[in-house]
């Protein structure tokens, strides 16, 4: 969805046409469910919390302003919504919580076409990285995620995560050191783990 | 250097194209011109160019699921929206008063009774003999002065003041510091943490050697020790609630205000 969708759909949404939500869930159920994904590692989560994320979006259209960007705003709600849970769902032990994806929903070749060697090498880079973005702090991480997968600039994220322009700079230098670092080594998968 | 780090702050909008032309411009000239930078912009921009083995994790659902997710959101809404006429037994929530709040007059509600019994019941009684002795034998300014710092020696007494100062210093640097807003890689705080190793060996010694002369100047060096502690085992890039734990340490203390007491009572100290 293009900014200019997003300005038209902030249009409707204001002046209470009734496909608009729908519209909008539509348009960023993935990335919502995406996000919250990212932030609990855990499917059934996500689900949970992109739906309580679009019934706060559902709620809250009054106070949507013109102008306002609609993505960081969608965002911002479901940066909450997962903290929320989060913060719920620390009181249960951690073991309980479910493994990483690697390990369950990435386990098979990006693309089958590909030869067993190139799979497997792909599914062990799939691994490494997984691996990296668990060293992540949860707001580096966050912050990786919003702007590797989402798109959004520094700013946006800044404001989705509700923290200052330079911290959220930060977040983002780090995160991709640290995956640069988990990275540099080529020899841990087969055929080097270099896809460039 | 400087140079170096604030390019290198910039190398994820590089990365990810949103440096305008003339800064992209300035960067490259940069890279060509420092192969550190370059290097590491080249290993990070590979990283991220890497990332495209791992989808977004929304494509890990079959298609069916996307295809009912609407409807699923759309029951759940309608079951949302029926639960308060159904839970009509509630005691309805008061607006003039968010749900934490009452939490936070328990809380504070809770302190005020115990700050209270431990001033009343459990308040400990005066006792009339080291008072008298203290008012007999200290008569002048530098007699009380010499009683409650202790009886030090000299030169015990110039090392914990030495110890002192520099502790006052290391923990200004490090509570002041805001890892959120500053350059990263002033984050990296080797200097600070290698200083507290020291002082921490420092305090063993110190302690080693008041055996019990001077106890408040011995409590002073056991609560900096905690702190030391804490900044020695800092990682090398502390999040903000990091140093955040270490200011409460140091305020809840009152280790500043102490240091400096004490500063102005030791020998060789500030007056």
């Amino acid at each position: 969805m293009s900014r200019e969708d997003e300005a038209r759909l902030t249009d409707r949404l204001i002046n209470g046409d009734p496909s608009a939500f729908r519209e909008l869930v539509e348009a960023f159920k993935t990335k919502v469910y995406g996000l919250a994904y990212e932030m609990t590692r855990n499917h059934t989560d996500a689900e949970d919390i992109s739906q309580i994320t679009f019934m706060k979006i559902h709620k809250a259209t009054g106070t949507l302003k013109p102008g306002l960007g609609l993505r960081t705003w969608v965002y911002q709600i479901t940066h909450n919504s997962a903290i929320d849970h989060i913060r719920k769902k620390a009181f249960y032990p951690r073991d309980a919580m479910a493994p990483p994806a690697s390990a369950r929903d990435f386990h098979e070749p990006a693309d089958p076409a590909a030869g067993p060697e190139k799979a497997a090498e792909s599914a062990c880079l799939r691994r490494r990285i997984d691996e990296a973005l668990a060293g992540f702090s949860a707001r580096e991480r966050e912050a990786f995620v919003l702007r590797h997968y989402h798109d959004l600039k520094i700013k946006e994220i800044a404001e989705a995560m509700g923290v200052s322009l330079g911290a959220a700079k930060s977040y983002l230098f780090r995160s991709l050191q640290k995956l640069q670092n988990e990275l540099d080594d080529t020899e841990a998968c087969p055929g080097g783990g270099d896809r460039t | 250097m400087n140079n170096c780090r604030s390019w290198r702050k910039r190398f994820p909008e590089a990365i990810y194209g949103d440096l305008d032309a003339e800064t992209r411009r300035k960067m490259e000239l940069h890279l060509s011109a420092c192969g550190d930078c370059a290097g590491l912009y080249r290993s990070m921009a590979a990283a991220v160019r890497k990332m495209e083995a791992r989808p977004a994790p929304d494509t890990a659902r079959a298609p069916e699921f996307w295809e009912g997710y609407w409807e699923r959101l759309e029951a759940r809404m309608a079951l949302e929206e029926a639960r308060p006429a159904r839970e009509t037994g509630r005691t309805p929530r008061r607006p003039w008063m968010p749900s934490w709040a009452f939490g936070a007059v328990g809380a504070v509600l809770l302190v005020s009774l115990g700050i209270l019994i431990g001033r009343t019941v459990l308040r400990p009684r005066p006792e009339i003999g080291p008072l008298a002795r203290t008012t007999t034998t200290a008569t002048g300014p530098g007699e009380r002065a010499a009683l409650e710092t202790g009886s030090v020696e000299p030169a015990l007494a110039a090392r914990a003041s030495r110890y002192l100062r520099r502790s006052r210093v290391l923990l200004l640097g490090v509570i002041n510091s805001a890892p959120m807003e500053e350059d990263p890689f002033r984050l990296n705080l080797p200097h600070q943490k290698k200083a507290s190793e020291e002082l921490l060996l420092e305090a063993v010694v110190l302690k080693n050697g008041f055996r019990g002369s001077d106890r408040r100047l011995e409590r002073l060096v056991s609560d900096l020790e905690m702190i030391l502690l804490q900044i020695a085992n800092l990682a090398s890039d502390p999040e903000a609630s990091d140093i955040e734990i270490i200011r409460a340490g140091v305020e809840s203390r009152d280790l500043l205000f102490k240091i400096n007491l004490r500063e102005t009572r030791l020998p060789g100290g500030r007056s």
